[in-house]
């Protein structure tokens, strides 16, 4: 998030006293993972685009109050803090799917035969888990691999059969 | 105190929701008219993030026809449904209090 982002609006782009807040509001907010920081920084800057909107540009009283409305940087910053699921932004803690780990296991324990239906099962189950976790959970590399597996599993058994199906014979 | 402002806050915030979208500023403003529910109003953006991220709101960013675009919020499924059972417990909690408070010891 930059001053460029929002240049079209004059006041607020350029006042020295909400650049002065809201860097002030940035390196309050430090405990914040970047983009939630960003994002607040942002949310306040478009507030006070809206709370200024009207008012002239050398209005400073105006720009005073409308600080003041919202409260220091360091209030605003440990609210933020303190709703973040993780406190402290603290390293998010991912915890690996269980069918991803599922799905590999079965791929290479039976690559020929039922495992490969079971990593394709597994695997793609897995894919769509960890897609809807939106982050909390990891090991979409390991369902890619389950499921990649899982289908040369498919191929190989596939092969398998019509040889045996072609040459009877050589298949004992 | 600030705990119970806090925890009723948010259902403030759904309850201005309710008729309808609204932008960021206009809650804001909304929360700060009546005396004594808003400390101070930066400290509503964090909470409104919270609400996005438990998919009590939804968002969107919309023109405006005097400036940058804004971001709407509007109740999620889940919003009204948050909503509605705060409703009928916050009608009893103040109820209990009230008794509670009014009521001369013997």
């Amino acid at each position: 998030m930059t001053e460029t982002e929002k240049e079209k609006a004059m006041d607020v782009g350029t006042d020295p006293l909400v650049d002065d807040y809201l860097r002030r509001l940035g390196s309050a907010a430090s405990a914040l993972p970047e983009h939630r920081r960003d994002e607040l920084v942002s949310e306040i800057r478009e507030h006070l685009q809206e709370a200024l909107r009207q008012t002239p540009a050398d209005d400073q009283a105006a720009v005073r109050n409308a600080l003041e409305r919202l409260g220091t940087p360091e209030e605003i910053a440990a609210a933020a803090v303190e709703t973040e699921p993780h406190d402290q932004g603290d390293a998010v803690f991912e915890r690996t799917n269980a069918l991803a780990v599922a799905s590999v296991v079965s791929a290479v324990l039976w690559l020929a035969g039922i495992g490969a239906v079971f990593a394709l099962v597994f695997g793609y189950r897995a894919h769509r888990q960890i897609k809807d976790s939106a982050g909390a959970q990891a090991g979409a590399g390991l369902a890619v691999a389950g499921i990649v597996l899982g289908w040369i599993g498919v191929a190989v058994l596939v092969a398998g059969l019509v040889l045996i199906a072609v040459h009877p014979n050589k298949a004992h | 105190m600030s705990q119970l402002r806090k925890g009723a806050l948010e259902y403030c915030v759904l309850a201005l929701l309710r008729d309808g979208e609204r932008y960021g500023f206009e809650l804001v403003r909304a929360l700060s008219q009546p005396d004594g529910l808003l400390v101070s109003e930066g400290t509503i953006y964090p909470l409104l993030s919270r609400l996005r991220r438990d998919e009590l709101v939804s968002t969107s960013w919309q023109e405006s026809e005097s400036g940058p675009p804004r971001r709407y919020y509007r109740l999620t499924g889940a919003g009204k449904r948050a909503l509605a059972d705060f409703g009928e417990e916050w009608a009893r909690f103040r109820d209990a209090v009230d008794a509670l408070m009014t009521t001369p010891r013997s």
